[in-house]
């Protein structure tokens, strides 16, 4: 989103007839990005400005203030065992991952190709996509019991579904044209694959895995409060069942900023090499 | 060079309920040897489904073809689409050697040569979104000659390009074709590019009917200027006429008995 | 799509002739093309689906078979306990998911026609989707007790931040082109937004919503598993917390029949109607 909006002020290039009009030009986009930048800012203060009040508002046994949250935040990094929890719910997450993927793209890709497979699995698929992610959560507990397996089946569950709808999406948007090209110089099957079918999906599974992600973790958290032996989700429900709300804000809050850097380093670094070919910018993806 | 037969050929698409139109229509033709043939026609009366047909990426519906090499081996093909058809995340160069089936330095090589004469040595690291549409097609014809293959099928290879371009690329695929020995199935709107270019005239009428078959007999090297191919040319125009008539007057669709 | 004949990898033969879709069509007997069609494929799939079900409730002894959820589903209807607590959820979750879309389609048009706006409102929206839904939940129980209000404030929280998201991207996608066209021919602005606007943006605010419901139903559940106001989550917490999960089971297989029946006949039709456009290309 972000530099989509600093892309917009960008002067173009100009003639070095006009040095006026070209400074000038410079001097009001340089005005408008720092518009820009204290706007943004301005968006953080009203975050803070809410928090405060609604704290104020139901006082702050019901919702900590933010400083209480930071002191809270600060304590959990300085003992240190936050990096087990994280760690552990990061591992899971990516686990479930792993085999939503292993089991979604199969499907995707069948589904995409063939005419029987797409009447076969459309429904169930369309239908797990709308089961709320509370139902995989206490349905892959009842499973598992109190294990780590639970976890990795809720993210598993939650986000198949996402993968294999993208990647069958993705394969019937392949250039039908691409493919009467490949076998009209003898192309095999396998290159087919390789060369065709698995560049034109990758946009689309990494749209499925972006947008699986924000909702991954939350699950894989949401099933470590309702039963898990460790984890950030673990902590969340401990430090609730002690009436430590300020606790628990603080464990979100490092996990959101966590997985937040997790997404932008990893996943959009990986994109953007991987994507290098296409000629224009992809537009705004959330 | 390739043996290319075709019998009794027919070609109906489906238009959903209860509809269906009848391209091709019961066509035979043989292909040998050092041949070079075009295929005329008015727009949309199926010239591209009848490539398709040959090179194996449409199927038709009833009748028979078969492809022969008469130098023993399976015969090679080498396809120019209307459009250029290139992977778009790949480059050039990688696009030329998708097609290959070894990917040895000799091959680089050759493909590296053919792109020479297409005049885009110094785009090979492009990828095809960075190149005009011309570019692209000229691509499409360097990737279909460096196969060099027995049977090569074009299908209006140079109808997005500037004339000169286009003088130059016909005079170029007038050399290789003298001294590879290939069959060419060539598809062109333009009567007197067909003329320079070709051994024989296939016209195919709306309903997908042969119209005619001319064989042209004329000394090579041929240039558009020479006034042999003018007169010639302005002869088969003349002949043609009459097909302009019958274009408005078919139906394409008709309703399935 | 038949082999083509001169592959190099076929090199025994040089000779190559191709089968017509006449002499295929002949070639298929007629039991294949019944088992392969799609109505056929529906079925399978069904049966299919039951039967893991099946291996899968004897793999797992905790894990119900369908002939205990169905005799679950029996009693609690039996009960009377279906209707009060469907009702109490529906209602919660419906006047949280209008808030939301009321709220979202506001800001959501504000965020796309301005620069500045976006600007500022781009960090909260951000924050708001990251926030899991079970922070709410505890919130929400914590600040309103067992009420209605607990469940429906997490319901808004937690969808409107998609619908925003969408509605913002429907009306940044009115293509800048479109609007160039519209101005050189002069058209008035009531129509431009009539005959531009709205049709581009309908589709993506009909598919915020969907995405919000899908949303709010783990919102709606989540508050009433943690409240202790009645609903659906509070009935299947019941169930769950006493170690009866064929009562569990019966309620999801319940609830999520009903968001089945309502997204394919509601949410699809309405989607379809408002994206004809884009799939008559
Ligand atoms: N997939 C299809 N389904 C139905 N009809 C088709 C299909 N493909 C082509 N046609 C029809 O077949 C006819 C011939 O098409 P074709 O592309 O072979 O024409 P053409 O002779 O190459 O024309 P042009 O010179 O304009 O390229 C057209 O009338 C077209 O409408
Ligand atoms: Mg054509």
């Amino acid at each position: 989103m972000t530099d989509q909006l600093v892309m917009g002020p960008d002067t173009g290039p100009s003639t070095p007839a006009a040095p006026d009009r070209e400074a000038a030009a410079r001097r009001t986009a340089r005005g408008r990005r720092w518009r820009r930048t204290a706007v943004l800012a301005l968006g953080w203060v009203a975050i803070y400005a809410v928090w405060e009040a609604t704290s104020w508002w139901f006082g702050s046994r019901l919702l900590p203030r933010p400083h209480e949250v930071l002191q809270s935040a600060i304590e959990i990094i300085e003992t240190g065992n936050f990096v087990g929890d994280f760690s552990a719910s990061v591992l899971k997450t990516f686990a479930g991952f792993g085999v939503a993927a292993l089991v979604g793209a199969p499907i995707g890709y069948a589904m995409g190709r063939s005419r029987y497979w797409r009447a076969f699995f459309h429904d169930g698929v369309t239908i797990a996509g709308t089961i709320p992610a509370i139902v995989y959560a206490v349905m892959s507990l009842i499973v598992f019991g109190l294990s780590n397996l639970g976890p990795i089946l809720a993210v598993a569950l939650v986000s198949a579904p996402y993968v294999a709808l993208n990647v069958a999406e993705g394969i019937r948007g392949v250039d039908n044209q691409l493919i009467t090209m490949s076998e009209a110089f003898g192309r095999t099957p396998r290159q087919i694959r390789r060369e065709v079918l698995v560049p034109t999906i990758v946009p689309f599974v990494f749209a499925a895995i972006r947008m699986c992600f924000a909702v991954a973790w939350k699950v894989e958290a949401l099933t470590e409060v309702f039963g898990g032996r460790s984890g950030v989700g673990f902590q969340i429900r401990t430090e609730y069942q002690l009436y430590d709300i300020s606790a628990v804000l603080a464990w979100m809050v490092l996990f959101i900023a966590f997985m937040l850097v997790i997404e932008r380093l990893v996943l959009a670094k990986a994109e953007s090499r991987l994507l290098a070919w296409r000629p224009e910018e992809r537009g705004a993806a959330l | 060079m390739a043996v290319l037969t075709v019998t009794n050929l027919s070609k109906t698409f489906n238009l959903g309920t209860a509809r269906e139109s009848r391209i091709l229509d019961d066509i035979s033709f043989e292909v040998s040897g050092q041949t070079f043939v075009s295929i005329v026609g008015p727009s949309g009366c199926g010239k591209s489904t009848l490539l398709n047909i040959i090179s194996g990426v449409e199927e038709h519906t009833s009748g028979d073809i078969t492809l022969t090499s008469d130098a023993g081996g399976p015969a090679r093909m080498g396809y120019v689409f209307q459009d250029p058809r290139l992977l778009p995340w790949r480059s050039v160069m990688k696009n030329m050697m998708y097609v290959q089936d070894d990917q040895s330095r000799d091959t680089v090589a050759r493909a590296e040569r053919y792109l020479d004469m297409v005049g885009l040595k110094k785009n090979a690291d492009f990828y095809p979104g960075q190149l005009s549409g011309g570019m692209q097609q000229r691509v499409g014809i360097a990737r279909a000659f460096a196969v060099e293959p027995d049977l090569l099928l074009m299908d209006e290879p140079f109808s997005h390009l500037d004339a000169i371009t286009a003088r130059g690329l016909r005079e170029q695929l007038q050399d290789i074709w003298a001294q590879s020995k290939k069959t060419v199935v060539f598809v062109t709107h333009d009567v007197v590019e067909a003329v320079e270019l070709s051994d024989r005239i296939i016209v195919l009428q709306p309903g997908g009917l042969i119209y005619e078959d001319i064989t042209i007999d004329l000394p090579r090297p041929r240039r558009q200027s020479d006034k042999a191919v003018a007169t010639l040319q302005a002869d088969v125009l003349a002949r043609l006429e009459t097909l302009k008539a019958m274009a408005a007057a078919e139906p394409v669709a008709e309703p399935v008995a | 799509m038949t082999t083509v004949s001169d592959q190099p990898t076929s090199a025994s033969s040089t000779v190559g002739r191709r089968r017509s879709t006449t002499e295929i069509e002949q070639d298929t007997p007629q039991w294949r093309k019944v088992l392969t069609s799609d109505p056929a494929a529906r079925v399978t799939s069904l049966l299919a689906f039951v039967l893991f079900w099946v291996v899968v409730s004897a793999l797992f002894d905790r894990v119900p078979g369908p002939v205990a959820v169905w005799t679950s589903l029996v009693d609690e209807f039996s009960r009377g306990e279906v209707f009060g607590n469907f009702g109490s959820t529906l209602y919660r979750f419906g006047v949280g998911v209008a808030l939301a879309t009321v709220v979202g389609v506001a800001v959501g048009v504000l965020m796309g026609l301005s620069q500045l706006s976006r600007a500022f409102l781009e960090s909260p929206v951000l924050v708001a989707l990251s926030i899991p839904a079970i922070i709410w939940a505890f919130l929400t129980v914590m600040w309103f007790g067992f009420g209605d209000t607990g469940p429906i404030i997490t319901t808004f929280l937690t969808s409107v931040p998609f619908v925003i998201v969408n509605v913002a991207q429907g009306v940044r996608g009115v293509s800048r082109d479109l609007r160039d066209m519209s101005a050189t021919y002069d058209v008035p602005m009531g129509r431009r937004v009539r005959d531009l606007v709205l049709p581009a943006v309908t589709g993506y605010i009909a598919a915020g919503v969907r995405f919000a419901i899908i949303i709010g139903w783990n919102g709606v559940l989540l508050a009433e598993w943690f409240g202790g106001g009645g609903g659906v989550g509070y009935r299947a917490r019941f169930w769950y917390d006493a170690n009866r999960y064929a009562g569990f089971a019966a309620w999801v297989v319940l609830f999520v029949g009903f968001i089945v029946l309502l997204d394919r006949f509601v949410l699809d039709k309405a989607i379809q109607r408002s994206f004809r456009w884009r799939d008559a290309r």
